[in-house]
């Protein structure tokens, strides 16, 4: 186990209602678990919570306990306990995270994945070799080598949500959360992050929230099913599809609601 | 009941045509006796000469610096401002406090501004002088860069700061590499175009700056510009001096012409 949510509350600003009620949740190192579940279900909620991105935006509270594994000492270490600023921005380079629409920085390809080496104070050579690796990785090495001082608003959707990959992946991240991140791809784009997932497996856990059950069954490991703000269901992603255990996953899977 | 109709609208359509016509006819009256009466009067002379021997150039390279150094303070100042505004104030009271304020300063008479500048620049030193000046155009442009950036920041998508953040950037830095070059284009047209609002201003130079024949960089006397120059030459009675007037009009115009034609197609070019 890599990550765990541990009885975990979620409010957003002025509620007394929480958005996420006792969530319980592990998240196994180099495997993908996917969160589904209908719109508002809480499952990019409980998502931006693992970076913490909620903070951002001021009144967002936290109960409970997300729990992340010490790579040094293997020790579980609570997330929520941090308050300083240096604190979060290591979380977030342990913890990156993919969103929706591509998020391309508005600077060159190469500069959109050296942006946060440099920041780390990386020497110049050691980023050179870092961006190329981290663009082989995501895949899009060969499209772009030729075109890295390009401004990366250029490339198609598919390609700079790869580029936000390979931009999270050279930090080397323990774990990478993807939220939706092919919603607003094509069908052969959306293929290819696909593939990208399953192979980065080896090197990284990944979250993903995906409103696609297919794409949940082709490539997570492990499936957890939300409703209305409670983990209905989690298990291995063959027996969440072919034997559910509760009522609501089995109505949702069959698509009666959602 | 139909007819009626009919009629009234024939009515309002001939009305704000009519409008329309007459606002028009005098802009061009305006543009074309500026036209016909600057080319007439402009010679090289002109630019290559001080007021003192019937010239412009230190007028016009006075007019510069004033708006330039003005500028300068602004623009920092403002962006700064707008950057509080949209990324840090999360819309508290203050910011909406902030937001009034600034529009009720961006349409404060020009005169009032100058007064205020007057009595706390220049009464205390005893004379006209150029920071005076520069003062009081920065203030005038103060709110349209708020305004302005204020407004460009919030095109920027969110999600593209939450990447900056997600990517352990720290917030300033989010802001300062990644939201503001996202809204550039946006800030520089908006910088550009309080340029070109302050570039042509008489009434905050009219007792601040005050007005000077000779060529100077000195900014702590009285200080050459256009506008002023061309507010005291109109009305006086030696022709060759109104003259000069009519040629500084018709520079001022064409410079200010030009600045937001480049604002215009840096924003059209975003598009």
């Amino acid at each position: 186990m890599i990550m765990e949510v541990k009885d975990f509350y979620f409010y957003y600003p002025n509620t007394t209602q929480p958005a996420l009620k006792g969530i319980n949740l592990p998240f196994y190192e180099n495997k993908i678990t996917a969160l589904i579940g209908p719109s508002g279900c809480g499952k990019s909620t409980l998502l931006r919570s693992l970076n913490r991105i909620h903070d951002l935006y001021p009144g967002n509270r936290y109960e409970g306990e997300i729990l992340l594994k010490n790579l040094e000492t293997g020790e579980m270490e609570n997330i929520l306990e941090w308050k300083k600023e240096e604190e979060l921005i290591q979380l977030r380079q342990r913890v990156g995270m993919i969103f929706q629409k591509p998020t391309p920085f508005p600077m060159s390809i190469y500069d959109n994945v050296a942006y946060g080496l440099r920041l780390q104070g990386k020497k110049k050579s050691e980023i050179d070799e870092k961006v190329e690796e981290a663009l082989k990785g995501s895949a899009l090495w060969d499209e772009v080598k030729d075109r890295l001082k390009q401004d990366a608003r250029g490339l198609s959707g598919g390609q700079q949500q790869r580029l936000c990959i390979a931009r999270a992946i050279a930090l080397e991240p323990e774990i990478l959360l993807m939220d939706e991140p092919t919603s607003a791809l094509d069908p052969i784009s959306t293929i290819a992050i696909e593939e990208l997932a399953i192979k980065l497996r080896e090197k990284v856990s990944i979250v993903i929230v995906t409103h696609n059950m297919q794409q949940a069954s082709r490539i997570s490991d492990y499936t957890a099913f939300m409703y209305l703000g409670e983990l209905v269901e989690f298990g291995e992603t063959s027996q969440i599809f072919l034997n559910p255990k509760e009522q609501r996953t089995i109505d949702y899977i069959a698509g009666k609601f959602g | 009941m139909l007819k009626r109709r009919f009629f009234l609208n024939k009515i309002v359509l001939f009305l704000s045509t009519l409008s329309a016509i007459l606002g028009l006819i005098f802009l061009f009256w305006i543009l074309i006796t500026l036209t016909i009466k600057g080319i007439t009067s402009l010679n090289l002379h002109l630019f290559t000469s001080d007021l003192v021997d019937n010239g412009l150039r230190n007028l016009l390279i006075g007019q510069f610096i004033l708006a330039g150094i003005a500028t300068l303070i602004g623009v920092p100042v403002g962006v700064l401002a707008g950057i509080y505004l949209q990324e840090y104030s999360y819309n508290s009271r203050l910011a909406e406090i902030i937001r009034n304020l600034s529009d009720i300063m961006m349409s404060a008479p020009s005169i009032v501004i100058g007064v205020f500048v007057y009595s706390i620049l220049v009464i205390p030193v005893g004379h006209s002088n150029g920071w005076a000046g520069i003062v009081a155009l920065a203030v005038m442009m103060l709110p349209i860069v708020v305004r302005t950036t204020d407004d460009m920041l919030s095109l920027v998508p969110k999600e593209l700061r939450e990447a900056g953040v997600a990517l352990g950037v720290p917030k300033y830095r989010v802001i300062f590499d990644i939201v503001i070059r996202a809204a550039k284009v946006g800030i520089t047209t908006g910088i550009l175009l309080a340029f070109a609002r302050i570039v042509g201003e008489t009434a905050p130079l009219l007792f601040t700056s005050g007005n000077n024949e000779f060529f100077t960089l000195d900014l702590n006397h009285q200080f050459p510009s256009l506008t002023v120059a061309i507010y005291n030459l109109a009305t006086m009675p030696n022709p060759q001096l109104v003259k000069i007037a009519w040629a500084g009009a018709f520079v001022l115009v064409v410079v200010v012409l030009i600045i937001n034609l480049i604002g215009r197609y840096l924003v059209k070019d975003k598009k």
